[in-house]
């Protein structure tokens, strides 16, 4: 009898990605939310390897790669940003961020 | 030939546009380009008349299409479109040499003269149109151009009224004709003039009664008929010289045009019922000119009234005298136009005739000139009148006695009224200080009458004519002249302008500033001023039936169509932009918390946990 099964690790994914999804809707500032997505992102990541794992073809672990090289590159970009906002605004909260509706 | 006829239709356009682009405050200058843009076309007309004698000019070329269907510019220029032509080039080059002088102290000559060039555009386009649809694109033209000029005085209300009237009662008739020609086109799958000549002449039963009819509504429309005859008399607020051009020379002339050009389809019934409606006019006209006023509104009535004998001359089978008679009433109409406008000119736009009086020693050439038209108009024998209008006559007399009552009754009528006019503008002594005052004007004004006087002495001898200019009215012309009862219409005619000479003379030889029938004869008088309440009917159905109509649309278009449709579907849209602008806050947490919802939802539905 295994005692890890598919479900196990799907409710870990699940977790993962509520509570990145949790961070992103409390936090105020940005790098934290930033850091929460890529929280979400691995949980994403899990349940495509669980799925792997359990079927017969390495499609979802091809996948999970492709999703991390693509994530190194958005955290590059989001943290570039987010120094150039810090520069320029003095701040990294959201509240702050809301030039468009004030 | 065709560079040619395509250099005079155009002409007179591109002396409207510089006028309207470079002169519009050189008002000198656009006069002039218009004049020498009409002796142009008069030029070029004669050299065209001359070299089509043997072989009419039928030419046309593509103007645009839709899908199969084509539509095609093209001139066809035969012998009746060559005699009009000639009319047109001719008279209106003699009345415009008259407006030079007559409109010589307008502050807004360039429009006026622009507007003339446009107008002699529009009637070369109808002269030499080779299909319906052309006719009445020009024939639109020639209502707009007519409307300009009426307005020319714009600031009085009767010339911004009388304009608005003439163009929406010739829309009236105008809807008809397009009707018309629409039925045409669906009959006979053409509308090219030649095409339906053919087709008609192989089956005679492809017309009906009811298309001629309709395509009549034209002719009723623009020549002024009954019962859309009430914006002739208004229109003569317009300047004088344009009176002569459009509304008596030319382009009312254009309705009897129109008939000739489309003879061939015209049946039996449809005919007399032409015939009936000219001769009544004929009559009509001549009541309501008997107890006017205003030397202009005479002279309108008395174009009805000629206008019903070229109609009735169509509906009675003789085409080419009813284009004989146009020629004719051509000359001596415009001649006493222009005599008017010579009047009102010299007596400083006075224009109630009871307030002239004695001006033959003052103009003695204005006076003289206007006394050969009142003579050719009442048929006096031997001047141009007597061939055309007794022609008419004879022919009534040999085929349809009716008829020939009402037109002979209308030519008393005419001679008195004309005789009537004559005596009391010109006889007597005068009666205001504007007439004491008046005196003979320019050779320019002058000019154009004496020739015109002296083509309404000589334009009845057919003989004279160069060439086959009146190749048209020559068939009909002989065959009036075999008709029996010759000598007994020479009496009838002869008795009938001496009786109106000899009634005008002792009735209205001496006359104060009252009308002599009104005091005689009131209730006659007043029915004749009445006009038979045409008017008042108009006016009657427009204020108080279809007014009403149209406001009960409004409200029904303001209530359902902008209403509920319009507006109301632009209010469930902001329904629904109100309910999407509250999702709206600004906040990132809020966006991606709808965003997780909304992620959530489609996988409910993808799961079937939500059905929609």
């Amino acid at each position: 009898m295994e005692l890890i099964t598919p479900q196990h690790f799907l409710i870990l994914a699940s977790l993962l990605f509520a509570i990145g999804f949790l961070g992103v809707l409390i936090r105020r500032n940005v790098l934290l939310m930033l850091m929460s997505l890529e929280l979400m992102l691995n949980g994403v990541n899990i349940a495509l390897v669980a799925f792997s794992r359990s079927g017969t073809n390495l499609d979802g672990s091809i996948f999970v790669f492709f999703i991390m090289t693509v994530a190194a590159a958005e955290v590059a970009v989001g943290l570039a940003l987010l120094v150039a906002l810090f520069k320029k605004r003095d701040s990294v909260f959201s509240e702050d961020m809301r030039l468009l509706r004030n | 030939m065709i560079n040619l006829s395509l250099t005079l239709l155009f002409l007179p356009l591109l002396s409207a546009a510089v006028t309207l682009f470079f002169l519009r405050n050189n008002g000198r200058v656009a006069s002039l380009l218009s004049v020498f843009t009409a002796g142009g076309i008069l030029a070029l007309s004669l050299i065209l008349i001359y070299n089509t004698e043997d072989v009419p000019l039928a030419w046309d070329m593509t103007w645009f299409k839709m899908g199969g269907w084509e539509l095609k510019f093209g001139f066809l220029l035969d012998a009746p479109a060559r005699l009009l032509l000639f009319v047109v080039a001719f008279v209106g080059f003699l009345i415009h040499v008259f407006s030079l002088g007559y409109m010589a102290d307008d502050s807004a000559r360039s429009r006026y003269f622009g507007g003339l060039s446009i107008f002699m555009f529009s009637m070369l386009g109808i002269t030499l149109a080779d299909n319906l649809i052309m006719i009445f694109v020009f024939w639109e033209l020639v209502g707009f151009s007519s409307y300009l000029l009426i307005a020319h005085y714009f600031t009085t209300d009767e010339a911004a009224q009388a304009s608005k009237k003439a163009f929406i009662v010739n829309r009236v008739g105008d809807f008809g004709f397009l009707i018309g020609i629409v039925l045409t086109y669906w009959i006979f799958g053409t509308v090219n003039l030649s095409e339906l000549a053919d087709l008609a002449d192989f089956d005679p039963k492809l017309t009906s009664t009811l298309l001629c009819l309709a395509l009549a509504c034209g002719f009723i429309g623009k020549s002024a008929q009954f019962p859309l005859h009430v914006w002739l008399p208004d229109a003569m607020a317009g300047p004088t010289p344009v009176s002569a051009l459009i509304h008596a020379a030319t382009m009312v002339a254009a309705g009897v045009y129109l008939l000739l050009r489309i003879d061939f389809l015209f049946t039996e019934q449809a005919l007399t019922f032409i015939a009936f409606l000219g001769a009544v006019m004929g009559l009509y006209a001549g009541f309501c000119a008997l107890v006017q006023r205003d030397i202009k509104k005479i002279l309108a009535y008395s174009t009805l009234s000629q206008l019903g004998y070229m109609a009735a001359a169509f509906g009675l089978g003789m085409p080419g005298i009813a284009l004989f008679h146009l020629m004719t009433h051509a000359f001596f109409k415009a001649l006493m136009f222009l005599g008017s406008g010579s009047v009102i000119h010299a007596c400083h736009h006075e224009q109630d005739i009871f307030n002239y009086g004695g001006l033959r020693k003052k103009m003695p050439v204005t006076a003289l000139t206007f006394l050969i038209g009142v003579l050719a108009i009442s048929g006096v024998n031997f001047l141009s009148g007597y061939f055309s209008k007794d022609a008419i006559l004879l022919g009534a007399y040999n085929f349809n006695m009716p008829v020939f009552i009402l037109l002979y009754l209308g030519a008393l009528l005419t001679s008195i009224y004309m005789f009537r006019l004559y005596f009391i503008t010109f006889e007597g002594s005068p009666r205001s200080h504007h007439a004491e005052e008046a005196h003979e004007n320019n050779r320019l004004m002058t000019g154009p009458l004496v020739i015109l006087a002296v083509l309404s002495v000589l334009g009845g001898y057919h003989t004279l004519y160069p060439g086959s200019l009146l190749q048209y009215c020559l068939p009909d012309i002989d065959m009036v002249a075999l008709l029996p009862h010759h000598m007994w219409m020479i009496v009838l005619g002869t008795s009938a302008w001496i009786f109106g000479l000899i009634f005008a003379r002792s009735f209205y030889g001496k006359v104060e500033q009252t009308d002599p029938l009104s005091d005689r004869l009131p209730v006659f008088y007043q029915l004749c001023r009445s006009k038979l309440f045409f008017d008042e009917i108009y006016q009657f159905y427009v204020s108080k039936i279809q007014d009403p109509l149209a406001r009960f649309i409004e409200v029904m278009e303001l209530l359902f169509v902008s209403g509920l449709m319009v507006r109301g579907s632009a209010g469930i849209s902001a329904l629904f932009a109100l309910l999407a602008k509250s999702c709206y806050v600004g906040k990132i947490h809020s966006y991606s918390f709808w965003f997780i919802v909304g992620t959530l939802g489609f996988l409910a539905y993808a799961v079937g946990l939500l059905a929609l």
